[in-house]
């Protein structure tokens, strides 16, 4: 290293750090919980848990309070919902729809994608050509989400495990009761794929 | 997240200055070694809580050193490491190095901090010293080996593997080097010690193992509490699935003798064994005790609920197993909670800024069988300064799918940790 390198290193060094942290977001230490699932910023790393990093904030409120009162069944989140709700459900379900969605690293396999992709006539009325979903009806996107969750979710729209009675959810389960079981993990892997 | 050019450089530089001051062997530690220019954070422990503390500080400012204490060069998972007794994982599956952690620029150095001097707010290591502004403890358990005759004296001979490492796989080879036939013997200490559930996801795993590979053989739970610690209608149900199993609770072990293969417990009964497993009595890792940061008791570390700031010592955080009074377990869960809040805090008191309110929240999975997993959630709010459960959720029964979301939360907080 030469002289005058060090010299800006050590300028560099002693220079006042004027950007803000994320501190500065109220919902940064609210969401501290999450990351252990949901990875840090909401970018799930994982097979299993969704992305919730830019998830639409309705949708994420929404989801955390049927969590909370029941009416979406997870031993797992409805506890964090309360606490969710409890800390400020719009602080946490804000600092999520704030993050840069990373979709997930994990790799769909191309045979499934392109399946996929023939069988995804039935989610395009709701989801959009591009799956992206219409935030001014509550649709999620799907775009990036890991295909192992996205597929668990089909299973139980399917079956009417997931938040059973909810009349928002009437019409899109019985699309996926159409959904035969062997393109539940080519419509996943598809969607998975999409940027 | 992303990184400023000036942030990278700024890492680059303690980089530079780490060669500078750790290029040599032992003997450059000594005097002020490192010394410091800006806000310093030491971390001691690079477990569940201290990795990620040291990894939150820098990503909730990117300004302050951080320098993590830690004598293992590669991080273990104690979750999980059950299923290695049963042959279902490796260790291998489980074990990272602290690269990623340096990628966040945080210096590490593989040493244990000698002691700690809350007065002139450093600590020692080897020769010399670590200036701090802020220090955070993260010591994890000791054991009490002076609480069961004859097992200091044991060695190796009587594995506790109770820190996922070499006595893992060791335990391992044991049960499966034992002939079909044979008993093994596990001890559960007292509450309270590390991982309340985790004595009975092993009792669990044996179990199942035996049942398996080795049909004609069984195993004793010598348990010095009275019945299951956690999750117990749970694992009481999934037990009726191995009646290889035999719980005896309120059935305290206080001696071992390896040459006679026999623990004898606290109600005078002597057990035979072919493979055994005392998990012995814990207490605070012995730097928190040396430190005089623990209580009363000699074994945990009283710690404000908001701030993890001892009770006893200003500007030292401690968090993770070795605290006490908070109504949480000891697990990895909480550690990691406390890292990210006790990181938090200290961002916010090095700048002047007001200290986050935030409880810790607990998931913890145990494995039942090769296959199936139960879990609970325990949840928190900060009440008038201390930390109240809201709510503990279980699962309502053993499931695959239960399994399914524990290989999630696997994946995804070991990368919270270190990743």
């Amino acid at each position: 290293m030469t002289m005058l390198t060090l010299v800006f290193l050590l300028l560099l060094l002693a220079a006042p750090d004027a950007a803000a942290g994320p501190l500065d977001h109220p919902g940064y230490a609210k969401a501290f919980s999450c990351s252990a699932c949901h990875g840090f910023a909401g970018n799930s790393r994982s097979a299993t848990m969704p992305i919730l990093a830019g998830m639409n904030t309705a949708y994420l409120k929404k989801a955390l309070q049927d969590y909370a009162s029941g009416m979406r069944p997870s031993p797992e989140m409805e506890p964090y919902s309360k606490m969710a709700i409890h800390l400020g459900v719009d602080d946490v379900a804000g600092y999520f729809a704030a993050q840069t969605k990373q979709p997930t690293p994990i790799a769909a396999d191309a045979a499934a994608v392109a399946r996929g992709r023939t069988a995804s006539q039935v989610c395009v009325a709701c989801h959009g050509p591009a799956g992206k979903g219409d935030p001014a009806k509550n649709v999620p996107d799907l775009t990036g989400q890991p295909a192992a969750y996205l597929a668990h979710q089909i299973q139980l729209f399917k079956a009417d495990r997931r938040s059973p009675g909810d009349p928002a959810l009437k019409q899109l389960k019985e699309v996926m009761k159409a959904v035969p079981d062997n393109q539940i993990a080519d419509l996943a892997a598809y969607y998975s794929s999409l940027r | 997240m992303n990184v400023t050019r000036r942030q990278f450089l700024r890492t680059t530089g303690f980089g530079v200055a780490a060669v500078g001051a750790l290029g040599g062997c032992a003997p450059a530690l000594k005097g002020d070694f490192a010394p410091k220019t800006g806000k310093r954070v030491v971390v001691i422990g690079g477990g569940w809580g201290g990795a990620t503390a040291a990894k939150y500080v820098r990503l909730g400012d990117p300004s302050i050193e951080v320098i993590l204490l830690e004598p293992n060069k590669e991080f273990i998972s104690c979750p999980f490491s059950n299923l290695v007794l049963s042959g279902i994982r490796t260790l291998d599956s489980m074990t990272f190095n602290y690269g990623r952690l340096r990628g966040h620029g945080v210096r590490i150095i593989h040493e244990a901090a000698g002691s700690i001097e809350p007065a002139a707010k450093r600590v020692r290591l080897g020769e010399g010293w670590l200036q701090y502004d802020k220090l955070i403890v993260s010591p994890g358990v000791e054991f009490q080996y002076e609480q069961v005759q004859g097992l200091r004296e044991a060695g190796d001979r009587v594995l506790h593997a109770w820190k996922a490492g070499p006595q893992t796989v060791a335990l391992a080879n044991q049960l499966q080097s034992m002939q079909d036939g044979g008993v093994v013997v596990m001890s559960v200490p007292p509450v309270a010690y590390r991982c309340p559930p985790g004595p009975y996801e092993r009792a669990s795993q044996i179990a199942w193992y035996l049942k398996t590979k080795k049909p004609r053989s069984k195993l004793i739970v010598l348990d010095a509490n009275p019945n299951v610690v956690s999750k117990t209608a749970l694992f009481r149900k999934a037990w009726e699935a191995y009646p290889n199993l035999e719980f005896r609770g309120s059935n305290k072990v206080v001696k071992v003798d390896p040459g006679a293969r026999t623990v004898t417990t606290e109600l005078g009964d002597t057990v035979k064994y072919d493979v055994v497993n005392v998990i012995p009595p814990q207490r605070a890792g012995t730097i928190a005790v040396d430190a005089d940061l623990v209580g009363a008791d000699k074994r945990w570390c009283e710690v404000n609920h908001v701030t993890y700031e001892s009770v006893k010592h200003k500007d030292i955080h401690v968090i993770g197993d070795s605290t006490i009074g908070l109504p949480v377990p000891k697990s990895g869960n909480v550690a990691n909670a406390m890292g990210k809040i006790s990181a938090a805090v200290v961002v916010a008191m090095l700048n002047g800024r007001p200290v986050p309110q935030m409880p810790p929240g607990n998931t913890c999975y145990s494995w039942v069988s090769d296959k199936e997993a139960i879990a609970v959630v325990n949840v928190y709010r900060i009440d008038n300064g201390k930390v109240v459960q809201i709510e503990q959720k279980l699962t309502p029964a053993q499931s695959p799918a239960v399994a399914a979301n524990s290989l999630g939360w696997a994946q995804s907080i070991w990368n919270d940790v270190i990743g």
